[in-house]
């Protein structure tokens, strides 16, 4: 059993309020959207596709609040306070996102995953609570590093995706949407990247442990159920080499984490599937 | 009784008591009894998260309404911990994360051993399981409720009733959904009822009694269930349970409060 390594006085991420954050939570985006406008200007049906595949990783948060409370984070009051406000925000903004594409004729479906891969990912996902609860368990606190870690860097690479769509977008209802949106979820990152900062610097052995896991992750999160060419058009087309630099060098910036590169590395297995 | 999930999460929002008189908890101090329970209550509503775990363990949380419900849901009840947060720091008792934090890490073994057996249960036996989840939900949700309603008929308090008649008003809608999902699943499924029957007369205790005190649950159950009164609220909520598919004749809350010394009349013979 590790100990907890952070001394008893220091709190991580001690410059987050979490009680003002979630105080000032943001709720439902409809009566902002202007729907009317895709309605006489439709986006085009590849950035509604990837709105599409945005939508349901917006609603992952349930699948990634399953894995983290199974874990002894469920037992920091401070993480469990976050998250319960960062869920019901990522709610909306998949329902803000949901309500853009329903807007335009149904999109394509990509093409999806193999059925053999789909039962796999289908048993995986009923093992990995029983897993988990027993090794998460055996590893104790030093794993809450790795989950907001991974809460961090999932959210450089969707907030990187919300800023192309943003830049490269001619739609000023959809530019303005997705300025709501990444202002809703620029917190959740700066959240996320200091309670893993400050407790990633307090344990070498939540380093060792941050390093190894965060390698093993499908990037984005929830992204491994998904058609390989649709997180393509993320991780490949969307996001330029530069974008996937950043990201990589905002985890190279984290204590103990650099040369990790799960961006650039995320962007070439995603091609890779793809078949490109 | 149907339930509206999408106009369930538009309408839902955090409770509000910034209206209140809260001077009036100088005026008319709350009895140290009150506090005791209202303290009770508060570290309950902050452990919800807790119990959305071990829902989430189970193969329910895939389905959309059951996503939009949880996420609502837990941020309501997380509100409910801070409001009855804000009334007991006007008597100087503080509830902060790092204090959740320790009555969490007490839980030890038991606690970890929780998700593994929800999720061995939940996943072999499957949607079987999850019915027994939505009755166990509604039958917190029911006695959540009952204790809001005595706790704000015994203290007629110019903002403490009011508080709670507004944070048992939300729980009214959670016992809707929960309610609404158990009958459905039940009516379904004969194991679904054999399953939920066996475990919440075997298993069911009041909510919070795996995170607190013996003897803080003892003072929370007679200060708000004691003398006819109380009886006549718990058999109340027994006859909401009972009306379940599958759950005709029993008596969870009156089996499980009973032992608490309650100066109850004795049980009618069976």
């Amino acid at each position: 059993m590790t100990r907890q390594n952070l001394s008893p006085e220091v709190v991580p991420a001690a410059g987050f309020s979490v009680r003002e954050f979630a105080r000032t939570a943001h709720g439902s985006h409809r009566a902002s959207l202007d729907l009317d406008a895709y309605r006489e200007h439709p986006l085009d049906p590849d950035t509604v596709a990837i709105v599409d595949l945005l939508a349901r990783l917006e609603h992952g948060a349930l699948s990634y609040l399953r894995s983290v409370l199974v874990t002894p984070t469920h037992k920091d009051a401070r993480v469990t306070a976050f998250l319960v406000t960062w869920a019901y925000e990522k709610y909306w903004v998949a329902d803000a996102l949901e309500q853009v594409v329903a807007a335009h004729p149904a999109p394509q479906p990509g093409r999806g995953i193999s059925r053999t891969k789909r039962l796999r990912l289908g048993l995986a996902e009923r093992i990995e609570p029983i897993t988990e609860s027993v090794v998460a368990n055996l590893i104790g606190d030093d794993l809450i590093a790795t989950h907001t870690a991974a809460g961090a860097v999932d959210e450089w690479i969707t907030q990187a995706a919300f800023e192309q769509l943003r830049d490269r977008s001619p739609h000023p209802e959809f530019v303005a949407t997705l300025d709501r949106i990444l202002a809703v979820k620029r917190p959740h990152a700066a959240f996320f990247a200091a309670d893993a900062g400050d407790r990633l610097a307090a344990s070498p052995p939540a380093v060792r442990l941050a390093r190894r896991r965060l390698s093993r992750i499908t990037w984005p999160l929830g992204s491994a159920t998904e058609p390989p060419a649709l997180v393509a058009g993320i991780l490949d087309r969307l996001l330029p080499a530069s974008g996937l630099a950043l990201i990589d060098a905002r985890v190279d910036a984290l204590p103990g984490l650099a040369g990790l590169h799960l961006a650039s590395t995320a962007a070439q297995k995603a091609r890779k599937a793809a078949g490109r | 009784m149907a339930f509206d999930v999408d106009s369930y999460a538009e309408t839902s929002m955090g409770v509000t008591w910034q209206d209140l008189d809260f001077d009036s908890f100088g005026s008319q101090p709350l009895s140290q009894d009150t506090l005791r329970t209202l303290s009770y209550m508060c570290a309950v509503e902050y452990h919800t998260v807790c119990y959305l775990r071990d829902l989430l363990v189970t193969p329910s949380h895939k389905e959309r309404d059951v996503n939009a419900f949880m996420t609502m849901w837990n941020r309501e009840e997380y509100w409910h911990g801070e409001a009855l947060a804000a009334v007991l720091a006007r008597y100087g008792i503080t509830v902060d994360y790092d204090e959740l934090k320790a009555a969490r890490v007490k839980l030890e073994w038991r606690d970890k051993l929780a998700p593994l057996k929800q999720s061995i249960l939940g996943n072999i036996i499957g949607d079987d399981f999850v019915a027994v989840h939505m009755s166990w939900g509604a039958a917190n949700e029911w006695s959540a409720t009952a204790a809001y309603r005595r706790l704000a008929a015994l203290e007629q308090h110019p903002a403490l009733s009011p508080l709670l008649q507004r944070i048992g008003q939300q729980e009214t809608r959670h016992t809707a959904f929960y309610a609404t999902q158990a009958r459905k699943r039940l009516e379904k499924s004969k194991m679904a009822r054999t399953l939920t029957r066996l475990v919440l007369a075997k298993a069911w205790r009041p909510v919070g009694s795996s995170i607190s005190e013996p003897e803080d649950l003892d003072h929370v159950m007679r200060h708000l269930f004691s003398g006819p009164d109380g009886l006549a609220e718990i058999r109340r909520i027994d006859a909401n349970i009972a009306k379940l598919p599958g759950m005709e004749g029993l008596t969870i809350f009156e089996t499980a409060v009973r032992p608490h010394d309650m100066r109850w009349p004795a049980p009618d013979p069976a």
